[in-house]
């Protein structure tokens, strides 16, 4: 079974595939992040793309659904370990490529990834919560129909996709998007410190 | 501009533009600081507020007190909340009322608070955007004193950097100054050696350069000296007694024969040796000159307490006793004690007295007699004292008919100097090569009406007489000084300043005064002659005065030179800028010590002047001898 999947993801590898629109990765930026995590993180890379292009035109839901479900499959790992810092934003090439992270490595990478599917980003919002479980801070995605709807969550925790009044054992604290923040006065360069961070290294497309 | 101003200029530019451009980069950085740290509070209060708003559960009163609170606090522009749809719910506003700074200031420095955003939820919900702009007066507030304290400081930086800026300067340009020093000690015709070799060897070049064309042109000086010295010997002295001879008279006598002579007149004595022929044959040439020399020391002695008295062999048995302000009693007496000693030595020589005797001719000179008058008198009185049973005669000046007496020129005189009386009247002295005016010389008139008006020869001799000459010379130099504009023409003027007014007690302090408080305001200038006579003195006197003139940049010139000092080097402390001698004594001077004078004069830029040229032939002689600056009236006949 395993050679067989391993055939399967070679022959991937090797195989001119196109894409409607703008890949998610360049080949270039692709080539780079193969150089330094291996031939396996460029293949998370196809995958994802492959992802993407299978809910392209679908719905927001599946499109949620999809992202969710395939960054869920990465590891999590503190910033300590991964980084050496107590909390780091970390880039999605780098999230994909290392294949750790911690949550708000996931809540980044579910964000580009849904804003590339062409998701309002207007919707989506980094949500500071508590987890009444695991009694520490919490980062999840939330998603919202309309700006008074219910917002739905995608968190790594619980790999599916709950209506925020299913998640009891969350407390949700302060809902943050920096686009919108950046988009309230455009000539200010600065908005949230960490956001600024993590869009200077997405400029930079470090990985 | 020297080249220190320059260096300094450049430097100090340099150095004030490297500050100013600092002090703006300082104010520059001070200013982002400032303008981040305004977002920096925004930005901090937003995120607080925003935290703080989602505990309202989307309560706008509770939400909007909270704001108030938040804003009332602290320096806010404004703190504005919007919902999700960017419809204003809640807003504050606040006017700057920017009194601690001045308009200028906030026109020149536009300062913009950023505005901060923060998200705004309660529990799941969406609530909206809260924005949050810091108030600018607190920022010009601490920007205006930062400028100013950034002004003190770089003011003071600046002034330490251009004070050690021009010790540096004064350092490193010490040797340059040395060498403009004595550059400029060049131009003045000063010789100076400097000894200290600058360590930089431009300067080291320039400075031996210096120092070898110095010793050269000194070299020249000396020598020029030296030739004139020895000429002074051959052409004035008589090698056989070692006293004057007739050319030293013929030279002197001008300063005797003058208006403003010291004396009024005298006795001009002329001793005559008869029977040297037969002297010769008795006692041999050699001991007929001891006979001379022992005259000679006798004629010394008797004349050594008359002042400026001239004693002189004139011919090979004849004497000259020039002796001013001296009675004719006491000249006959002195005349008589002069035979009775010669004829002592005439016996102690075993010599036939009948045979051989002094005559002695006695002419009672005045100063307004020429120079040939009184030597064709004197002539005439040897040849009577020859006939005469004593072998002595003395010739009486006619006795003038005195327009006014002694006493009444005194009185003229005096009113004179207390009324104001005199007038400035000025002669041309003109440089025949350049055809140019060279200066003018200043004379005076005594006008008591418009039909009573005394020129300077006719009035300075009764009033050096009666003491006055000083009275009136501090009158004119007084009136030259205080009232210039008696004097209209923007030139050079010359005024000549008398022996007796010059050793008078009062004159230098007089003058000193005059010059501290008016020679920076002279119209023209001037130039003040000094008698060779006193200024070859070398005395202390003469220093200070020299001093003095050069203190006020006013020019010296000598007249009455004849060439009779022991030592030139006078004219090298001096450096006037020319000397004034009769006509008659530069056409009677030999080549080589005409020579001599010029290689002394060259070598200081002095200029050689005639005076007393009266006509067209002794011009023209004059230029022959490279004399062409020239005074007297043959400059009425000369255009230029």
């Amino acid at each position: 079974m395993f050679k067989l999947k391993m055939l399967i993801l070679l022959s991937l590898l090797f195989t001119n595939y196109a894409v409607a629109g703008e890949p998610y990765v360049d080949k270039a930026l692709l080539n780079e992040i193969g150089d330094k995590y291996g031939v396996f993180a460029k293949k998370r890379f196809f995958f994802l793309q492959e992802t993407f292009d299978s809910v392209k035109n679908k719905g927001d839901l599946e499109k949620l659904e999809a992202v969710n479900n395939f960054f869920n499959e990465v590891r999590y790992s503190s910033d300590m370990k991964l980084y050496g810092k107590s909390d780091y934003w970390a880039t999605p090439w780098e999230f994909l490529g290392n294949d750790k992270g911690d949550c708000e490595d996931y809540v980044i990478s579910k964000y580009f990834a849904l804003r590339h599917l062409e998701v309002d980003y207007k919707k989506l919002f980094f949500t500071y919560v508590r987890s009444t479980n695991f009694k520490e801070p919490h980062m999840v995605l939330t998603y919202f129909e309309t700006p008074k709807s219910e917002p739905l969550i995608l968190d790594n925790n619980n790999r599916k996709i709950f209506p925020a009044s299913q998640r009891k054992d969350l407390t949700p604290i302060y809902n943050f998007n920096g686009d919108m923040l950046d988009e309230a006065d455009k000539n200010n360069e600065k908005s949230h410190k960490k956001w600024d961070e993590l869009k200077l290294n997405m400029q930079r497309k470090k990985i | 501009m020297t080249l220190f101003k320059q260096i300094a200029l450049m430097l100090s530019l340099f150095l004030l533009i490297i500050l100013a451009t600092v002090l703006i980069l300082n104010f520059q950085n001070a200013n982002k600081g400032v303008q981040d740290r305004l977002y920096e509070d925004a930005k901090n209060t937003a995120t607080s507020l925003s935290l703080s708003l989602g505990t309202a559960n989307g309560d706008l009163s509770m939400m909007s007190t909270m704001i108030n609170a938040n804003f009332d606090s602290g320096n806010y522009h404004h703190i504005t909340l919007v919902d999700v749809e960017k419809k204003n719910l809640y807003d504050r506003v606040t006017e700057s009322d920017i009194i601690a700074v001045p308009k200028w200031f906030m026109s020149l420095i536009e300062l913009k608070a950023p505005i901060a955003h923060a998200n705004v939820s309660a529990g799941w919900s969406q609530v909206g955007i809260l924005s949050v702009q810091s108030d600018t007066t607190y920022a010009y507030k601490q920007l205006y004193a930062i400028l100013i304290d950034l002004l003190i400081s770089f003011t003071i930086i600046a002034l330490i950097g251009l004070a050690a800026l021009n010790l540096l300067l004064h350092a490193v340009l010490k040797p340059l100054k040395e060498v403009q020093k004595q550059a400029a000690a060049i131009t003045r015709n000063e010789f100076i050696i400097q000894n200290k070799i600058p360590y930089t060897k431009e300067l080291a070049d320039v400075v031996l350069g210096m120092n070898n064309m110095v010793s050269k042109v000194k070299a020249m000086f000396d020598k020029g000296n030296e030739e004139l010295k020895a000429h002074k010997e051959l052409e004035y002295v008589d090698q056989d007694t070692q006293l004057r001879n007739r050319k030293y008279l013929i030279d002197r006598l001008p300063a005797y024969l003058k208006a403003d002579a010291s004396y009024e007149g005298g006795v001009n004595m002329l001793i005559s040796l008869s029977g040297i022929i037969e002297a010769n044959e008795k006692l041999g040439r050699q001991n007929v000159n001891k006979l001379f020399l022992k005259i000679a020391d006798v004629l010394r002695d008797s004349t050594k307490n008359i002042k400026d008295s001239i004693v002189a062999r004139i011919n090979g048995t004849e004497f000259s006793l020039l002796l001013p302000n001296c009675s004719d009693s006491q000249a006959i007496e002195l005349a008589k004690k002069i035979q009775q000693s010669c004829q002592e030595i005439i016996n102690l020589a075993e010599l036939d007295s009948k045979e051989t005797f002094a005559s002695i001719g006695l002419y009672e000179y005045k100063h307004s007699d020429n120079i040939a008058k009184l030597l064709s008198r004197s002539d005439n009185a040897l040849t009577q004292a020859k006939f005469n049973h004593g072998n002595i005669h003395l010739e009486k000046a006619e006795s003038a008919v005195e327009v006014m007496g002694k006493e009444a020129w005194k009185l003229l005189i005096n009113k004179a100097i207390e009324k104001d009386r005199f007038s400035f009247v000025s002669w041309s002295v003109i440089d025949t090569k350049s055809k140019k005016l060279s200066h003018n010389v200043l004379s005076i008139n005594l006008t008591l009406d418009k039909n009573s008006s005394y020129s300077y020869a006719q009035f300075m001799a009764p009033a050096i007489q009666s003491g006055l000459s000083s009275g009136i010379y501090k009158k004119i130099v007084d009136m030259l000084f205080r009232n210039s504009s008696m004097v209209l023409s923007v030139s050079t003027y010359a005024l000549r300043l008398p022996h007796e007014y010059l050793e008078n007690q009062e004159t230098y302090k007089n003058l000193s005064e005059l010059l501290r408080a008016n020679a920076a305001m002279l119209p023209f200038k001037v130039i003040i002659e000094l008698p060779d006579r006193l200024v070859r003195q070398d005395s202390k006197l003469i220093r200070e005065y020299i001093e003095l003139f050069r203190k006020y940049n006013i020019s010296i010139g000598i007249f009455e030179f004849i060439g009779e000092s022991d030592d030139y080097k006078y004219l090298q402390d001096l450096r006037p800028v020319y000397i004034k001698g009769e006509s008659s004594y530069f056409l009677t001077q030999s080549d080589q010590s005409l020579s001599a004078l010029r290689l002394i004069t060259d070598t200081l830029g002095i200029a050689l002047i005639a005076v007393g040229v009266a006509d067209i032939e002794t011009l023209e002689k004059l230029k022959n001898r490279d004399i062409h600056i020239i005074q007297g009236k043959v400059t009425e006949m000369l255009e230029i």
